[in-house]
């Protein structure tokens, strides 16, 4: 559905068109059928890649093709929709002008065109009486569902969300998340970005993690969390002197808590805590989560 | 078929734009406060009163129409841009060339709306002051609206690729240029027949003034307020060869806005 390859893209801004490379070297696919997250802290290169696919970017070399069209085709978007990170629109429309006036730009017309819209509007909980007040007085949570709506319109094979879940109260999180798994059920394949990583480990098929305009993960969750070790997190009744630690252990947020790196590092605590008869309360068996693994390539790349 | 249906959808929107726009509202009232402002002009002025109010009328309509279609104009793609609404738009399937195009379209029926109820008001005030309402007056209102038809076209290739101040400065410089590009031509061709001897500065001065005559679309050639108010006869044909001058400008103009977009970045 979505296949990238070897792309990148710099960008030339300001009087010198001072040249900033944004993606390097980018190369994921992404399969029909999936929901496939794309995350990244800020500033990574996750819009950039979205707007090279929805073709609103040129790019300096790579390939690129979406359901095996180059987006710079304008065939490739009858398949897409797309909402943008912080959807704004003309704010002399209602929400409803606005859904009807991109309905007709997908070609539905007359009752179609209505229940469609209503459709939309139901699944993103946005069927409420705001939708005919003009989007001038609308909130971010309001724009982001209207966004989405009206990417949905045309029943696209393809949905690219930018940043969905941002400006949304943890209801509107909820609802979009459940549009997603909605949507995806019919055979919607999805793409989107987005930086709160608990509601990506929830609902992803694959992720590719972003840092710095360079791919360095992509797999399942699982396969991306293993990837990255399995830390004990241990507790004892009393505290250790941090110059007494074995190696590879470190103290927690917690005075009492130890983190062993692997288990090695396990066992050398375990013979020390016997050795001084300190009493282990419990021990954890903690697999990192998406955001321990960025956290860590974040590190990573700084340094 | 389906460009064609795109491109009316994006006009009827920017229409729809335009008409909820305040500067639109201030610009109507203007013209047609200054309109009524002619029959006291009319009264007052030394010249015959039917005279007075047809040119000033006819002035009103051309220069209400230069505001709209420069300030409304060089803001039309500018704000889409601006409030990144084009990202959306263009995420739809539809050309940039079509974008352009249903951007003008509707730019174009707004100043066609506003050049008509200026008409209606303008032979009224002619009908209520006994001045002469003949119906050649609508040839040169109907050559107003091509001169803008035009002014368009530039304001929106300008606006498609520089900032909107610079944009109205470069839309104003073609109106002018466009205006005065035929009588600067002749004064230099006279100037160096008078001098009889030619130098190469005269000889540089002309060819400029060539060049400029030749780029500049002849603005000039859309104002024929002195013809219909003494009621003198146009050449044959003027209407219809000047209209087609004026659409192959536009396209022209609309092609070079369409590539210049269609190679463009949307941040
Ligand atoms: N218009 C621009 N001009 C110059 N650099 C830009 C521009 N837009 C984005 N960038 C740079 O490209 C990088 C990626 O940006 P972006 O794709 O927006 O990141 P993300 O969406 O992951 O937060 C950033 O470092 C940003 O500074
Ligand atoms: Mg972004």
């Amino acid at each position: 559905m979505i296949q990238i390859e070897h792309l990148h893209k710099t960008y030339r801004s300001g009087f010198l068109m001072k040249p900033k490379l944004a993606l390097k070297d980018v190369s994921f696919h992404v399969e029909p059928g999936q929901i496939y997250g794309f995350i990244g802290p800020n500033g990574a290169g996750k819009s950039t890649t979205i707007k090279v696919l929805t073709g609103l970017l040129n790019f300096d070399s790579g390939k690129v093709l979406v359901n095996g069209i180059s987006p710079r085709d304008v065939k490739s978007r009858r398949f897409i929709g797309y909402s943008p990170e912080q959807p704004y629109f003309y704010d002399y429309l209602t929400g409803r002008e606005l859904l009807q006036f991109y309905g007709k730009l997908v070609g539905l017309e007359g009752n179609l065109l209505n229940e469609r819209i209503t459709w939309a509007l139901q699944l993103l909980h946005a069927d409420k009486d705001w939708i005919d007040r003009r989007l001038r007085s609308y909130s971010k949570g309001m724009m982001q569902r209207v966004g989405i709506a009206q990417a949905i319109l045309g029943k696209p094979k393809l949905l690219i969300l930018d940043e969905p879940m941002s400006g949304l109260d943890p209801m509107g999180r909820r609802d979009v998340r459940e549009a997603i798994l909605e949507l995806n059920r019919d055979g919607v394949t999805i793409f989107y970005s987005s930086h709160l990583l608990s509601d990506v480990e929830s609902i992803s098929h694959r992720v590719a993690m972003i840092v710095d305009g360079r791919i360095v993960r992509e797999g399942t969750v699982d396969e991306i969390t293993d990837s990255c070790g399995i830390e004990y997190h241990v507790r004892t009744r009393e505290a250790i002197a941090v110059k007494d630690l074995p190696e590879g252990v470190v103290l927690a947020g917690h005075p009492q808590e130890v983190i062993c790196a692997d288990d090695v590092a396990r066992d050398r605590l375990l013979r020390y805590c016997l050795d001084n008869s300190i009493a282990v309360e419990r021990m954890e068996h903690k697999r990192p989560s998406l955001e321990d693994v960025l956290t860590e390539e974040i590190a990573r790349a700084d340094a | 078929m389906q460009t064609l249906k795109h491109i009316g959808i994006i006009a009827l929107n920017t229409f729809r734009e335009s008409i909820r726009d305040k500067i639109l509202y201030n610009i109507g009232l203007l013209a047609v406060g200054l309109a009524l402002f002619s029959i006291v002009l009319g009264e007052w002025s030394v010249f015959d009163r039917a005279y007075v109010i047809k040119s000033t009328t006819l002035s009103v309509m051309s220069l209400s129409g230069l505001l709209i279609s420069i300030f409304v104009g060089i803001s039309l793609v500018q704000k889409e841009i601006q409030r990144r609404t084009v990202l959306t738009l263009l995420s739809k399937p539809i050309s940039r060339a079509t974008f352009i195009v249903g951007k003008y379209l509707g730019l174009l029926a707004v100043v066609a709306v506003h050049l008509a109820l200026l008409t209606c008001i303008y032979y009224s005030i002619l009908f209520l002051t006994n001045s002469e309402p003949t119906v050649s007056l609508l040839t040169a209102i109907y050559l107003i609206f091509w001169e803008l038809a035009v002014v368009i076209a530039v304001a929106l290739l300008f606006s498609s690729f520089s900032s909107t101040t610079l944009s109205a400065l470069f839309t104003l410089g073609v109106y002018f240029a466009g205006h005065l590009s035929d009588q600067l031509l002749e004064q230099v061709r006279f100037v160096n027949k008078m001098r009889e001897v030619s130098d190469s500065s005269a000889a540089l001065l002309e060819k400029l003034a060539v060049v400029i005559h030749a780029v500049f679309p002849g603005l000039y050639r859309y104002n024929v307020t002195s013809y219909v108010v003494h009621g003198l006869a146009l050449p044959d044909m003027y209407l219809f060869w000047n209209t087609v001058y004026a659409i192959g400008y536009v396209g022209v103009f609309l092609a070079i806005a369409s590539w210049w977009f269609s190679r463009r970045d949307f941040l």
